[in-house]
């Protein structure tokens, strides 16, 4: 049984008559020891996912699912205290911005302290010393007197790793990164990556690692997950992801990136937006922004289907040419868009 | 934070300036003459007057004058009462515990009731509680204080006599002052039923001060904490596993107090000019009164030296303000 394991997950906003899906009907597992990577555009409800796994949607978010269990426990129909216990302590997570995830008015030492003292107990100079081993855990220099300092005293990086000291202090079985670099430097995005992943395998957690950088789910990630417009598009093994996408989506995210437009004057990007709360297309989500859609793309929306034994959200999933598979005569009656 | 200290009281020293002209050249714009204030109905002969006017000062130029008052200031004395003749600064320190008491006791009410409301509307907002508690502050803000007061009078103490309608204490009581403020001293005193005599005397006027103040804390709680419960640290505390009253009276209230705390420290400046038109209509003994009786008789000493005290304690409580702002926010402490 996988550890975190989530079946048709929807999460939605506004009135209940017309209800704006954020997530739509998203499955995933993961296991003790994997990184799954969850990529996809901003708007593509990466986050909104993440967020109820953790039980932080609010009012008036609605969240539902066919399952939501975390080894085993029902998360949905859990009494709220108790999937409290659960959240900060077996499940954790790390958030964009580290610079505004830390509160302002409290020092470091007394935020990593206080998720020890709600899950662990514990007295406060045994809790302190394990604030200093999580300091050095993260590779805070002279962490000593870091322990006293406030977060506006601290850089960007720095307040990262105080972020990611925060979310391992009660060694969590799960770890949801929500894109933990995008807010700093290149040079420290690479450092906090190796130092989530390293983490990650010293202790055999699971990870969900949320983010638009495809080159960094490619060497991080076991397993791939595409999402759009709060759908699941595509997933699958990372490798096989990266050979051969099968939805044209993620072919033209992977085209888009930089070392494959190689022989081309400009990068190629995809045109056009993720499609919001009032412009969702009434077909398939992609198909203004497809290359190959077609007529009956445009009329009706695709299921997930298993192809070559890949999830894909496409009725005419890539072939390992990267062409579109199924295009028969009675389908193309359209000119593709 | 030493240093902090001083510069901030250095910023005191020209406010402290610019109050002194504007008291003293305001009053005498007042279309009125202290001498034949004095003299009342029946008047003084020319020769009487002129005497008068030499004696008080008044026939020299004004500039001098200003200037002959500012040195007595700055030696500690703010003058004679023409009224009484005893010194102003004595006057004021007898007067004065009472104004404190009222205004102590008008604050706690603000803050007690203020914060709490404040936060109930933001963790309910948009919810029937919200638009409660922002109506009732609404009015409280709007009402003036004159008419709350008698609105109160009416109802609880004519109506209903639950409270008495004016005065600190029952007349059947009575000690030598100790400390000047009226509920310890009636504790210190002994006398049976002396506290909850000065008490019931306290709470009319309590509540009429400190409802405009109560309001503005409340609807300043409610708006900051709806800002800081947007940010991303209180989901970060959530995500802890945090119960909901942690989040909440931790978390983000202690970020939400910065500002309320500002306005509290402004509050204190409505608050002492509310003192006057309540302790006027409760029959108050305190500074508030003393100077609305002041200004009647155009008591130029005593208006004069009672608004520079109570500029020099607004001031004053600024001050501690942006102390007590440094201790609750790390950021400004840090500032070089």
């Amino acid at each position: 049984m996988a550890l975190l394991e989530v079946k048709n997950l929807t999460v939605e906003f506004g009135s209940e008559d017309k209800p704006f899906r954020a997530v739509d009907s998203v499955s995933y597992s993961v296991d003790r020891g994997e990184v799954l990577g969850i990529v996809g555009e901003s708007g593509s409800g990466k986050s909104v996912s993440s967020l109820a796994v953790m039980g932080l949607i609010d009012f008036p978010g609605r969240v539902s699912a066919d399952a939501l269990t975390f080894d085993g426990q029902d998360l949905i129909t859990m009494p709220a205290k108790r999937r409290r216990e659960i959240t900060g302590k077996d499940i954790a997570m790390i958030f964009q911005d580290p610079m505004s995830a830390l509160n302002p008015c409290f020092t470091v030492e007394a935020q990593i302290m206080e998720a020890l003292k709600v899950h662990e107990g514990g007295n406060k100079k045994q809790r302190r010393e394990r604030t200093l081993d999580l300091l050095n855990q993260v590779g805070i220099p002279d962490p000593k007197s870091r322990m006293t300092a406030y977060p506006h005293q601290l850089s960007g990086g720095m307040s990262q790793r105080i972020v990611i000291a925060m979310a391992i202090a009660c060694n969590p079985r799960l770890l949801i990164a929500d894109e933990p670099t995008t807010a700093l430097d290149v040079t420290i995005q690479a450092q906090i990556i190796d130092l989530l992943l390293k983490l990650q395998e010293d202790s055999d957690m699971g990870l969900i690692l949320i983010t638009h950088d495809l080159a960094l789910v490619s060497e991080a990630a076991n397993r791939i997950q595409v999402m759009y417009a709060g759908q699941l598009f595509e997933s699958g093994p990372a490798d096989s992801i990266f050979a051969a996408p099968r939805h044209p989506y993620t072919q033209a995210l992977l085209e888009a990136l930089p070392e494959r437009s190689e022989g081309h004057d400009r990068l190629r990007t995809i045109p056009g937006v993720v499609p919001g709360q009032y412009d969702r297309p009434q077909g398939c989500l992609l198909a203004p922004r497809c290359r190959y859609a077609n007529e009956h793309c445009v009329k009706s929306r695709p299921e997930v289907t298993d192809f070559n034994g890949r999830d894909v959200r496409c009725f005419y999933p890539l072939n390992d040419q990267g062409q579109p598979t199924g295009l028969t005569a009675d389908t193309t009656t359209g000119e593709t868009v | 934070m030493l240093g902090f200290l001083f510069r901030r009281l250095g910023d005191i020293i020209p406010t402290f300036f610019g109050v002194t002209l504007l008291v003293f050249f305001l009053i005498r714009l007042i279309p009125s003459d202290p001498i034949l204030m004095m003299a009342g109905e029946r008047g003084v002969d020319a020769e009487r007057y002129a005497e008068l006017q030499a004696q008080y000062g008044f026939d020299q130029p004004l500039i001098v004058q200003y200037f002959d008052y500012l040195m007595g200031v700055f030696q500690g004395d703010l003058g004679k009462s023409f009224v009484t003749k005893k010194p102003v600064l004595d006057e004021f320190l007898t007067l004065f515990p009472a104004t404190v008491e009222l205004a102590v006791m008008g604050i706690l009410f603000a803050v007690i009731l203020g914060i709490p409301l404040g936060v109930l509307a933001a963790i309910n907002r948009g919810k029937w509680l919200d638009h409660l508690t922002m109506s009732v502050s609404l009015t409280g803000y709007s009402m003036p204080i004159f008419w709350w007061a008698l609105l109160l009078i009416m109802f609880f103490s004519t109506t209903l006599g639950w409270t008495p309608v004016s005065g600190r204490i029952s007349v059947m009581y009575f000690f030598e002052p100790v400390t000047g403020f009226m509920l310890i001293d009636s504790l210190l005193s002994g006398e049976k039923g002396a506290f909850t005599s000065a008490l019931s005397h306290m709470i009319l006027p309590t509540v009429a001060l400190g409802t405009i103040p109560m309001a503005v804390i409340a609807r300043m709680t409610r708006s900051s904490m709806l800002e800081v419960l947007g940010e991303e640290y209180i989901r970060v505390a959530r995500a802890k596993g945090l119960a909901p009253m942690r989040v909440i009276m931790v978390h983000a209230l202690r970020n939400a107090l910065i500002p309320v705390i500002t306005v509290i420290g402004l509050q204190v400046g409505v608050l002492l000019a509310g003192a006057i038109l309540t302790e006027t209509i409760f029959s108050w003994p305190g500074i508030g009164k003393w100077i609305i009786e002041a200004m009647n008789r155009r008591d130029y000493p005593t208006i004069q030296g009672g608004i520079l005290m109570i500029a020099f304690l607004v001031m004053a409580v600024n001050l501690i303000v942006d102390v007590l702002y440094g201790i609750i926010n790390p950021r400004i402490r840090y500032k070089r």
